[in-house]
């Protein structure tokens, strides 16, 4: 398997934005995610609530249209899920429409019990109707590969 | 004075606890830790304070470091400034040696941390290139040991000589002082802590 040069592809892709994406966020799919959750707050769960809106990781759910950029090398075997991180900004309401813009923030190897991976970081920034950001969204994918360098 | 040696905060990339819930959770269970060290991965944590937490909770919270190197992770103990500028910390691959010899140079003490552990475990790495010389202690007792990782690392320890000391290798609240290390005096900062471990006559714990 080739080495992987991960200082270069980091220096080649950190920054580079890939995709706009428009997410409906709806309100039986904001009160099912609540309740999946196991929410007790009012403001997720009852939407006569003054404050009712989405809870805070809600955007987790939302995937862009495009996971990787155009042209971004195939690494290995594939790619897997690594979790979500996300940095609420402003409260998510139902029956709005969402707007994310996705890059790569972040590209780094580290090795585990499996071996050496190389994590990419996939960050969508949303916000709302009115252009207010609502939510960061860290996305980490595992890129398994056989050799980094 | 117990120390938890060996756990990892939100500012590791897998790290998903807070240092003050890791202080609440030690208080609420009445865990018996004076305090804990953050050895974050690949990074020396420059900026954090957490003064105001050790006051607040009565605990000893210091900084260390994780690094990966040709023989697996390494703990760094007591970091300097000095140190940071001789190794890159960000790299997976630092040659063991060359880690040993920089910690030595700047005070600091180089602890290969859960050498059981396939791949990123000193042992494996042991059998197939030898052994490095510089090494004195491991990190016998790992809380994130699976199987029987934990009998290959006091193996190794028995066989070469190797103090141990433990650590819960902490990523998540409820996991901190699964392991820990008890010294035989009161640790009061980080290069005091590199000092006890070159001192020796510490014991490593383990509640799992």
């Amino acid at each position: 398997m080739d080495l992987v040069d991960v200082a270069a592809l980091k220096a080649q892709w950190t920054g580079f934005s890939f995709d706009r994406s428009e997410f409906e966020v709806r309100q039986e799919d904001t009160l099912a995610f609540a309740r999946a959750c196991g929410e007790q707050d009012p403001r997720f769960l009852e939407p006569a609530h003054p404050e009712f809106q989405a809870p805070p990781t809600f955007p987790a759910r939302f995937v862009s249209r495009q996971v990787l950029p155009k042209g971004f090398p195939r690494i290995g075997r594939g790619m897997f899920d690594a979790g979500k991180c996300v940095f609420p900004k402003a409260p998510i309401r139902p029956g709005e429409t969402l707007v994310a813009h996705s890059r790569i923030e972040d590209l780094y190897e580290k090795t585990g019990r499996s071996g050496p991976m190389i994590f990419l970081v996939h960050r969508m920034e949303f916000e709302n109707p009115r252009q207010q950001p609502v939510s960061v969204v860290d996305w980490r994918l595992v890129l398994t590969a056989g050799a980094v360098r | 004075m117990i120390l938890d040696l060996h756990n990892h905060s939100v500012r590791s990339d897998d790290g998903r606890a807070k240092v003050e819930n890791y202080c609440q959770w030690i208080r609420k269970r009445q865990l018996p830790l004076d305090g804990f060290v953050l050895t974050e991965h690949r990074q020396f944590d420059t900026e954090s304070d957490y003064r105001p937490l050790e006051q607040r909770y009565g605990l000893r919270i210091l900084k260390g470091s994780e690094v990966e190197t040709d023989y697996g992770h390494v703990l760094l103990f007591g970091v300097t400034p000095e140190l940071t500028r001789a190794l890159d910390f960000g790299r997976v691959d630092l040659p063991l040696a060359q880690v040993l010899e920089q910690a030595t140079r700047c005070g600091a003490v180089a602890v290969p941390c859960h050498p059981g552990r396939s791949t990123v475990g000193m042992c494996a790495h042991v059998r197939e290139r030898g052994s490095v010389p510089g090494v004195a202690i491991v990190e016998t007792h790992n809380g994130g040991s699976r199987g029987n990782e934990t009998q290959r690392a006091l193996a190794l320890a028995q066989e070469l000589g190797y103090a141990g000391v433990g650590g819960s290798d902490a990523h998540i609240v409820s996991h901190i002082g699964r392991c820990a290390t008890r010294f035989p005096r009161p640790i009061q900062d980080e290069a005091d802590l590199a000092q006890a471990l070159m001192e020796g006559g510490f014991e490593a714990l383990s509640w799992i």
